[in-house]
C-alpha cells in the first residue's frame, strides 16, 4: 500500500516493479552462479591441494630417500669410516664439504656417538642435545630439523666401523627457495609454508609471508586438521580467505610437531571467473536496461489513455467539457468512451441546472439572479421594475395559473418588442429589465416606452385582462450591484403609491433601509434625548371663528441626519413595533403641552393620530386611557378609518373604552380608502375628517362639492362633526363654511407649528386668521 | 675349558680353592638379563702374571658372520682370522690401539694380527656390513661373559678393584660402566649391573 503512495506515476510504478522483479530474478541467478562457479571453484582447488599434498608426500618421501642415499653411501665409506673412527676431524670436514657441493646439499655433517658435532656451524647447543636424543633415539632419524631455528628436512645415517661410532646427518633447508621448487610441482600456484611447534608449545614459521597475526589462525587450522584430517579447509591469512590443507611432518627425532601449510588463496581461485562473472554482470546491466526501456514503453502504452482520462477528469473539475480519444477497444477503450457519454451528460445537466437556476420556474423568464447578473454586466445602466397594478385582484379574478401565464405574456411582449435587454421575473407580479443606457432621461423615456408597450389589454388563455403597470425606475451605479433591483422594486412601488407611471428611485422618500432598525433604536433614544418635538396645526372652528383645537404632529430633528420625514420614521415605527412607545410619548408630551396651553389661557382639544395597529392592542388602551384621566386631559384620538377596520372587534371594543373614558375620537382621512358606512355606524365617534383629497379639489359645481356636501350631512345626520382638511385657499373655506362643515384645518389656517408658536399666536390668532380668512374670502 | 680356568684361579689363589666366586647379574633397564655383557674384574694391585684363555684366539668367517661375536683375548694374542666362506672378505678394525685391516683374503686363507693394547676392536667386514665382531682385549684374568641368563661367575676374584661391565650396545661413554668394589677374600660375592642398551643390537 505504501509503495502505492510512493509513486505517482502508474508508469514509473510499473518500470520499477517490472525492473524489481527482473533485477531480483537476475540477481538470484548472478548468485546462484556466482555460488555454484565459486563451489566448483572452491572444490577444484581443494581437490588440487588434496592432490598436491598427496604429491608432496612423494615429494617429501623422494627427497628423504635422495638425502638417505646419499648419507647411506658416505657412511658406508670405508675411508670415511676410517677417518671418523680415528676423529680425523680434517679428513671429516673435506668430506662432508666435497659431498655437500656434490650433491647440492644444505647441510651435512656428522655427530658422533658420544655427542660431538662435526662439519656444522650455527648450531645452537640446545639442539645439538636434541639431535643426539633424536639419533641416539632412532636408528634412521628423519623429519623436520631445527637448525639454527631454522626448519631442515633432515635424515640420518649411522656410521658404523662396524659398530655405531656416530651419525651422518644430511638436511635440506625447508626455505621458500626450497618450498618454491615444491610449489612450481603443483598445477595450481600454491603457497607453501612450514609451521614447527617448539617444546614450548608455541607455533612458529620462517615463512615471512605469513604475519604474526595470521599463525593462531593457522595453529586453529592445524588442531582441526588432529581431529578431522587432513581435507582441505578455508583460513585467513594475511586479511584474504585462502583454501589450505596441513600436511603433517614427521619431526626429526619425533619431539614436538611440524606441519607444511599449503594454501591457495580464494582470490586466485576466483580469478579465473572474474570474466565469467563480469560477463554475467554486464549482460545483466545490458538485459535491466532494455527491461526498464521495454517496461517504461508498455507502462506508457497502458498509462498513456488513463493520463488522458487522468487529465480529462481533471478538466471536468474545472468546469471544461474535456473529450478523451481513445483508439483502443479494451477496458480502458470502454471506460473512454463512458467518460465521454458521462461527460456530456454532466454539461448537458449542468445546463439544465444552469438554466433553473437563471430562470423562473413558472414562466420560463430569466430569474432573478439572471437580472443580477446582467446588472453585473452593466455597471453604467438603469433596473426598470414593472408592477402589475392590483396583480392580487387579477390573480383572484382568473386564477393563479393564468395570472403567471399573464405575467409571461408581459415578458415575451417585452422581450419581442426589446430583443436586445435583458428581462426577467422578479417576484410575482413585477417585471425588471436591464436598461443599457446611461443617463437618467433615457431610461425614464425607454421605461415609459416599455411600460406604454405593455399597458393594455391582452389576452391570456382565452381571456382579456386589462393591465395597468408602474414602472420604477434605478439607477444601477447609485444603488449598486446588489440592491438596484431592489431599488427598483422600491420605486415601483413608490410610483404605485404616488400614482405615477414612471418612478425614478426616491432615496429621500425610501430612506436607508440598511440603517432602518438602528433608525428605531436611535429613535428610542432620541425620545429620551428630547430630540423628537410635536408640532400643533390649528384646528379652526368655523361656527364660533376660533381655534378651538389643534392636531400633534410628531417632528424628528436627528443631530446627524437632519430634519427626518414623519411618513419615514412613523411608518417605520408601526413596522418595527415601535409605533406604541412613539405614540405614549407623544400622548404624554401632547398631554403637557395642553397643560401650557392652558396655562397660556387656551383651552384646546388636542388630537393625537393613533396608529391603526394600536387601537385593537388593549394594554396601550389601558395605558392611554391611565394617562389621560390621570391628567383630565381632553385628548381626541384620530383613527385612520382602514386601520380601524383591521381588526373590527378589538377595535370596537377599545373605542368604546375611550369613549367611555372620555376620550373623543376621530376618524381620520375618511374618504380616502373603501369607506365603509357600517363602520360609521359601528365607531362612537365624535368627529369624521374628510380626506384632503376632496377638499384640495372642491369647486363650487363639482362632484367633490356634491359629495363633501352629503357627507357633511351625514356626518351631521350621524351626531358627529365634520373637519376638512387640507385647506389652503379661502374660495374652499368659504365653500365648506356655506356647507356646514364644522372645523376647518390646513395651510390657510396654519402650518404644524412649535408650542411656542401657537402660543404666541393664540390671543392674537383667531381675529387674525378670521381677518385674513375674511380677506381671503 | 671352563674347569680348566677353575683349576688355573684355584691354582694360582692359595687357600680356599673355589671359595671366592663372583656372581655377577646383568639387567637392562626393564630388568630382563643382558646376555654377551663382558665384565672384568681388574685388581687394584695389580696382575703379574701372564694370562692365558682356554679358548682358541681366533674369529672365523663362516656363512657371511663372524664367530665368535665376542672374543676374549690377553694383551698380547695373536688372533686368527680363518675365511671359512666360499666369498672373500676384508676384515678391519678402527678401533683404538686395535686397528687392522686384513685386504681381501679367500676361502681357507686365515690372517691373524696381534693385539698389544687392552681394549675393544670393533671388527667388521668391509665387504659385507652386516658382519660384525668384538675381540675384547684384556689384562687381566678375571673376565667372563654374560650367558643368556644374564649372569656371569668369575671366579677368584678377591680384594680391592674396579669391575667393569662392557657390551657393544651399553649406552655410555666408551661403551662401559666401572665400579669400584672390594671382593671378599672367601665366599660367594654377588655385584649386579643395571645397564642401559642401544636398541637394534647385535642378532647374537
Amino acid at each position: 500500500m505504501r509503495i502505492d503512495r510512493a509513486f505517482k506515476r502508474l508508469s514509473t510504478k510499473l518500470t520499477v516493479l517490472y525492473a524489481g522483479l527482473f533485477g531480483l530474478a537476475l540477481f538470484a541467478v548472478a548468485l546462484s552462479v556466482y555460488l555454484a562457479v565459486s563451489d566448483n571453484a572452491s572444490r577444484t582447488v581443494r581437490r588440487e591441494l588434496s592432490a598436491n599434498g598427496a604429491v608432496f608426500d612423494r615429494v617429501w618421501a623422494m627427497r628423504e630417500q635422495q638425502l638417505r642415499d646419499s648419507a647411506g653411501i658416505l657412511a658406508r665409506d670405508f675411508g670415511f669410516r676410517d677417518a671418523v673412527a680415528s676423529m680425523d676431524h680434517p679428513t671429516i670436514d673435506s668430506a662432508l664439504d666435497n659431498l655437500r657441493e656434490r650433491l647440492q646439499i644444505d647441510r651435512a655433517f656428522m655427530m658422533s656417538v658420544d655427542g660431538q658435532l662435526i662439519g656444522l656451524d650455527g648450531a645452537v647447543p640446545a639442539e645439538a642435545d636434541l639431535l643426539w636424543t633424536a639419533l641416539d633415539a632412532e636408528e634412521n632419524a628423519s623429519g623436520v630439523l631445527m637448525i639454527g631455528g631454522r626448519p631442515f628436512q633432515a635424515v640420518s645415517a649411522p656410521i658404523r666401523a662396524p659398530n655405531l661410532i656416530g651419525w651422518i646427518v644430511f638436511a635440506a633447508e625447508l626455505n621458500p627457495a626450497h618450498l618454491t621448487s615444491l610449489e612450481a610441482l603443483a598445477a595450481i600456484p600454491l603457497e607453501a609454508s612450514v609451521f614447527t611447534r617448539a617444546p614450548d608449545a608455541v607455533w612458529r614459521t620462517s615463512d615471512d609471508a605469513i604475519a604474526p597475526g595470521d599463525i593462531s589462525a593457522v595453529a586453529q587450522l592445524i588442531e582441526r586438521t588432529s581431529v578431522n584430517g587432513d581435507a582441505p579447509q578455508l583460513v585467513r591469512v594475511g586479511g584474504a580467505p585462502s583454501i589450505a590443507v596441513v600436511k603433517t611432518l614427521h619431526n626429526f627425532g619425533g619431539d614436538g610437531a611440524s606441519v607444511l601449510l599449503l594454501r591457495y588463496p580464494l582470490a586466485l581461485a576466483m580469478a579465473g571467473l572474474q570474466p565469467l562473472l563480469a560477463s554475467i554482470v554486464i549482460i545483466g546491466l545490458i538485459s535491466m536496461a532494455l527491461i526498464v526501456a521495454g517496461s517504461w514503453a508498455l507502462a506508457r502504452g497502458i498509462t498513456r489513455p488513463i493520463a488522458a482520462l487522468d487529465h480529462a477528469t481533471h478538466a471536468l473539475e474545472r468546469g471544461e467539457r474535456p473529450h478523451v480519444v481513445v483508439e483502443t477497444t479494451d477496458e480502458i477503450g470502454r471506460l473512454a468512451a463512458s467518460f465521454n457519454v458521462m461527460s456530456g451528460e454532466i454539461a448537458t445537466r449542468e445546463q439544465r441546472i444552469t438554466h433553473m437556476a437563471l430562470h423562473d420556474s413558472d414562466t420560463g423568464l430569466p430569474n432573478r439572479r439572471a437580472l443580477d447578473a446582467a446588472i453585473q454586466a452593466t455597471p453604467e445602466g438603469f433596473v426598470v421594475a414593472l408592477t402589475i397594478a392590483r396583480y392580487r385582484h387579477i390573480r383572484e379574478a382568473i386564477g393563479f395559473s393564468l395570472a403567471v401565464q399573464l405575467v409571461q405574456a408581459l415578458g415575451k411582449k417585452a422581450q419581442a418588442s426589446h430583443p436586445a435587454l435583458t428581462i426577467g421575473r422578479l417576484s410575482a407580479d413585477t417585471i425588471a429589465i436591464v436598461l443599457a443606457v446611461a443617463d437618467e432621461a433615457s431610461a425614464l423615456a425607454l421605461s415609459a416606452d416599455i411600460r406604454e408597450t405593455l399597458e393594455g389589454r391582452i389576452g391570456v388563455g382565452g381571456v382579456q385582462v386589462d393591465v395597468a403597470l408602474n414602472a420604477g425606475v434605478a439607477h444601477i451605479r447609485d444603488a449598486g450591484d446588489q440592491a438596484a433591483l431592489d431599488y427598483a422594486l422600491i420605486a415601483a412601488e413608490q410610483a404605485r403609491a404616488s400614482e405615477r407611471e414612471v418612478a425614478l428611485f426616491d432615496p429621500v422618500a425610501y430612506g436607508d433601509p440598511a440603517s432602518n432598525l438602528s433608525l428605531m433604536s436611535e429613535m428610542i433614544d432620541g425620545i429620551n434625548r428630547g430630540q423628537l418635538t410635536l408640532h400643533y396645526q390649528p384646528k379652526f372652528d368655523l361656527r364660533t371663528n376660533a381655534v378651538t383645537g389643534a392636531e400633534a404632529l410628531v417632528r424628528w430633528n436627528h443631530p446627524t441626519r437632519g430634519r427626518i420625514a414623519p411618513d419615514v420614521f412613523v411608518v417605520m415605527a408601526e413596522e418595527t413595533g415601535h409605533i406604541a412607545e412613539l405614540t405614549e410619548w407623544t400622548l404624554i408630551q401632547a398631554i403637557s403641552d395642553q397643560q401650557k396651553l392652558r396655562a397660556a389661557g387656551a383651552d384646546m382639544l388636542i388630537s393625537v393620530n393613533l396608529s391603526g395597529r394600536l387601537i385593537g392592542d388593549a394594554a396601550f388602551t389601558e395605558l392611554a386611557i391611565g394617562l389621560i384621566e390621570d391628567t383630565g386631559a381632553q385628548i381626541c384620538l384620530e383613527i385612520t378609518e382602514t386601520a380601524a377596520m383591521k381588526e373590527p372587534e378589538a377595535a370596537l371594543v377599545n373605542i368604546d373604552r375611550y369613549v367611555a373614558a372620555g376620550v373623543r375620537i376621530s376618524i381620520d382621512d375618511y374618504g380616502a380608502g373603501l369607506s365603509s358606512l357600517s363602520y360609521l355606524k359601528r365607531i362612537q365617534a365624535h368627529e369624521l375628517k374628510l380626506d384632503k383629497s376632496f377638499i384640495q379639489a372642491l369647486g363650487a359645481q363639482s362632484r367633490e362639492a356634491l359629495l363633501v356636501k352629503s357627507t357633511v350631512d351625514l356626518a351631521h345626520s350621524l351626531g358627529m362633526k365634520i373637519t376638512a382638511e387640507g385647506v389652503e385657499t379661502a374660495p374652499v373655506l368659504a365653500l365648506l363654511t356655506g356647507m356646514g362643515c364644522d372645523i376647518a384645518q390646513g395651510y390657510l389656517i396654519g402650518r404644524p407649528m412649535p408650542l411656542g408658536d401657537l402660543i404666541e399666536t393664540l390671543p392674537h390668532a383667531a381675529p387674525q386668521t378670521m381677518q385674513s380668512t375674511a380677506s381671503a374670502i | 675349558m671352563r674347569a680348566f680356568l677353575s683349576f688355573a684361579v684355584a691354582a694360582l689363589m692359595a687357600g680356599n680353592a673355589f671359595a671366592a666366586d663372583l656372581t655377577v647379574r646383568v639387567t637392562d633397564a626393564s630388568g630382563a638379563p643382558v646376555e654377551n655383557a663382558v665384565i672384568t674384574f681388574t685388581p687394584a694391585a695389580g696382575v703379574t702374571t701372564p694370562i692365558r684363555f682356554s679358548w682358541p684366539y681366533q674369529v672365523a668367517q663362516q656363512n657371511l658372520q663372524f664367530d665368535p661375536y665376542i672374543l676374549i683375548v690377553p694383551v698380547g694374542a695373536t688372533v686368527r682370522f680363518p675365511n671359512l666362506d666360499r666369498v672373500r672378505h676384508h676384515v678391519y678394525s678402527f678401533s683404538e690401539g686395535a686397528r687392522f685391516e686384513l685386504e681381501l683374503f679367500g676361502r681357507d686363507e686365515s690372517r691373524s694380527h696381534r693385539f698389544t693394547q687392552a681394549g675393544v676392536a670393533a671388527v667388521g667386514c668391509n665387504i659385507h656390513d652386516q658382519m660384525q665382531a668384538y675381540i675384547v682385549i684384556v689384562d687381566t684374568p678375571y673376565v667372563g661373559r654374560t650367558a643368556a641368563t644374564g649372569a656371569v661367575v668369575i671366579a677368584g676374584a678377591i680384594g680391592q678393584g674396579t669391575l667393569r661391565v662392557w657390551h657393544p650396545n651399553l649406552r655410555a661413554r666408551g661403551g662401559a660402566m666401572t665400579r669400584v668394589v672390594t671382593l671378599p677374600a672367601s665366599g660367594a660375592a654377588q655385584e649386579a649391573f643395571s645397564v642401559q642398551l642401544r636398541a637394534g643390537g647385535h642378532a647374537h
